[in-house]
């Protein structure tokens, strides 16, 4: 299975610059996924990677091969197209059979390898009937054997569970997840859904407006975002924000304050701010998870009105609004806290779970 | 509260009314077909009524007419030019409008445009012009000269309607099947072709039909009776300069509208199921 390389790719149509100068690297095996915002240039980066679209600029490679001339047939790829483009007129066997077909495979190993995969996918009852005749989640089954079928090295999925209902998409995650594991097929997963992209794939492409925002694993664009687009894009509910800080300093000590909030900041956080190249205005960010409701003041903290609740059986969501900003933050409480509406609480930052980003650039500074 | 009778029957009272007027507006046209077959069996008519049966309007089918060319080999011409301009057009624009639908070709926006205005200019008006190409194309009198005639005529519209229907088709489908490992001219005849057969089916019966009943040029260009269509055959009935037999007029009337109305017979129920450029999955 080949390494993809991606190198300063870029595409434009007319003025629309849909993928813009964008670079990195799938390695063998590995599963990797696009995420991004509707119209982001996922699709556009994917259709490049399939040979169907000719880059602006910039070279694909896979392996020590450049890609860039090399027509969809000869790359040896399967894709899932995000409405599955069977073929209306064929049977799901004429479907499936379809690529093989391509090769010129003889009847009885193309019969043999399509009842294969379609047992491996569990859709061999359906294999008589026409691709109008079965369900969205059936169909999508269908797509995925069609992609499966000739042994791909790689295989591009363009939004491929984005049709289905929740529960679906849920089994259908983890199923695919498995598959790619066991067949060992470098793959790039187009997906706008940040819980897909973190479940599935083992590094992630962050995409906004035909850019890279940061490539990671689920667990760095999680935990160290760089900058706030990928800070709010990743996770549900999204990291809290308090915009429009100033840094200050008085008595040796660091804060962090607005007309109504002061947050002190531990020593080291402070050290990296004044050694950072910074605008001089501050957004914190913190994630719901990271912070503790408390009824008295502590060192690092704000006071805040319990807003609304929102009850998720397993977990409790607090809405709350910073006294003094007026910002709505969310924090996941612990299910022991008993706190009524209009409530005033303290709300306590952990030491190392809060981020800083610089207000002009919104990139990260710790 | 008491409905009134007008009340009570709306519903049934309203659709009489609607099959009422639909039927006194076809009328004209379905009473003119039903004279025109009663007529051709018939010595002569008094309005609507056949004075006496007889089959002798439609000796023609075995006898020779003096002054006619045999039936069957004009019923033959008529196929054959009808035939072949089916096949021509079908073949040109089940191309060319794949064509203005996916490729992306300069002058295609004014092609397009052309091509409305170009249907929209009558043929006739090129009669001299046609006639001198025919001419130095050696081609007047001459079948071939017609069915060429009419499919370049009628292609570019043919064109712009096939392209309503490869529109109807997402690009996926065609990126499937590039992916899938096929060049772009394979996918287009195993995955795309196959998904516009509709706009096939309606641009074939459409260019059969046109070959079928044309009759100006075939009037024009065409001087010898052993290439006369049926149009010209029914046209001689009238006569310049015999006697209009209107028995017989009726008889090869009815004898040349039949396929016609035969062909509609297959094809309409298979048109009726087909949302034009739509295809379902
Ligand atoms: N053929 C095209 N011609 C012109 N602009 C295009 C074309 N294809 C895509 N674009 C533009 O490029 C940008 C990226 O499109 P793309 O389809 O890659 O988005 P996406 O990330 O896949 O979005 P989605 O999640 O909605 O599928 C969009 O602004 C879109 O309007
Ligand atoms: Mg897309």
């Amino acid at each position: 299975m080949p390494t993809i390389r991606v190198v300063n790719l870029k595409k434009y149509f007319g003025k629309v610059k849909a993928v813009d100068n964008i670079s990195f690297e799938v390695k063998d095996g590995e599963f990797v996924a696009l995420l991004g915002p509707s119209g982001c240039g996922k699709t556009t980066t994917l259709l490049m990677l399939a040979g169907i679209y000719k880059p602006t600029g910039g070279e694909i490679w896979f392996d020590d091969q450049l890609m860039n001339n090399v027509p969809p047939k000869y790359r040896e790829i399967g894709m899932v197209f995000q409405n599955y483009a069977l073929y209306p007129h064929m049977t799901v066997y004429e479907n499936i059979a379809f690529p093989l077909r391509a090769k010129k495979m003889e009847e009885n190993e193309i019969k043999k390898r399509v009842h294969d995969v379609a047992k491996k996918l569990m859709i061999e009852n359906l294999l008589d009937r026409k691709p109008g005749q079965i369900s969205g989640g059936q169909q999508q089954r269908v797509a995925l054997a069609r992609a499966l079928i000739k042994q791909p090295k790689v295989l591009l999925f363009d939004e491929p569970l984005s049709n289905l209902d929740a529960k679906l998409r849920m089994m259908m995650r983890a199923e695919i997840k498995k598959l790619q594991e066991d067949l060992g097929i470098t793959s790039v997963y187009v997906t706008h859904d940040q819980a897909e992209a973190m479940t599935m794939a083992s590094r992630i492409v962050v995409f906004s407006r035909g850019k890279i925002m940061q490539y990671g694993t689920p667990d760095e664009v999680y935990r160290k975002p760089k900058n706030i687009f990928v800070a709010t894009f990743i996770g549900n509910p999204a990291m809290n924000l308090i915009r429009n800080l100033d840094y200050i300093k008085e008595k040796g000590k660091a804060f962090l304050v607005s007309e109504n909030l002061r947050l002190e900041l531990p020593e080291d956080v402070a050290k990296k701010i004044e050694e950072s190249k910074n605008s001089g205005k501050f957004i914190l960010g913190f994630r719901p998870e990271d912070a503790k409701i408390d009824q008295k003041e502590s060192d690092m903290g704000f006071w805040a009105y319990v807003y609304v609740l929102e009850p998720l059986g397993r977990d409790l969501i607090i809405n709350l609004k910073v006294i003094g900003t007026e910002e709505l933050i969310k924090i996941f409480a612990e299910d022991e806290v008993n706190i009524k509406k209009d409530e005033k609480v303290f709300v306590k930052l952990q030491h190392g779970k809060i981020h800083i980003f610089d207000s002009e650039t919104e990139e990260l500074i710790i | 509260m008491r409905l009134s009778f007008y009340q009570r029957n709306a519903d049934k009272i309203r659709i009489f009314l609607f099959i009422l007027i639909m039927f006194a507006i076809t009328s004209p046209i379905i009473l003119s077909y039903f004279w025109l077959i009663l007529r051709s069996f018939s010595v002569d008519m008094k309005g609507f009524i056949p004075t006496q049966l007889t089959v002798k309007n439609w000796r023609f089918l075995w006898s020779e007419i003096k002054g006619y060319p045999n039936i069957w080999k004009t019923t033959l011409n008529t196929a054959f030019v009808a035939i072949m301009v089916m096949l021509f057009e079908v073949f040109m624009t089940s191309m060319g409008g794949y064509a203005l639908s996916r490729f992306d070709f300069p002058g295609r926006t004014s092609m397009m445009k052309f091509i409305l205005v170009l249907h929209a200019f009558p043929s006739v008006s090129l009669m001299v012009a046609i006639y001198y190409v025919l001419k130095y194309l050696n081609l007047l009198d001459n079948l071939w000269g017609i069915i060429l005639l009419k499919a370049s005529l009628e292609t570019p519209w043919a064109t712009w309607v096939m392209k309503g229907f490869y529109d109807g088709i997402p690009w996926e489908m065609e990126w499937a099947g590039l992916v899938d490992g096929y060049s772009r001219f394979q996918v287009w005849r195993k995955v795309i072709l196959p998904l516009v057969k509709p706009g096939v089916a309606v641009t074939a019966v459409f260019a059969f039909l046109s070959g079928w009943s044309e009759f100006i040029f075939i009037n024009t260009f065409i001087f010898s009776q052993e290439f006369w269509t049926l149009s010209k055959y029914v046209k001689a009935t009238i006569g310049d300069f015999r006697f209009a037999d209107y028995g017989l007029l009726s008889a090869v009337g009815v004898f040349y509208a039949l396929p016609t109305i035969i062909l509609f017979f297959f094809v309409s129920k298979y048109m009726i199921k087909l949302t034009i450029g739509g295809v379902k999955g």
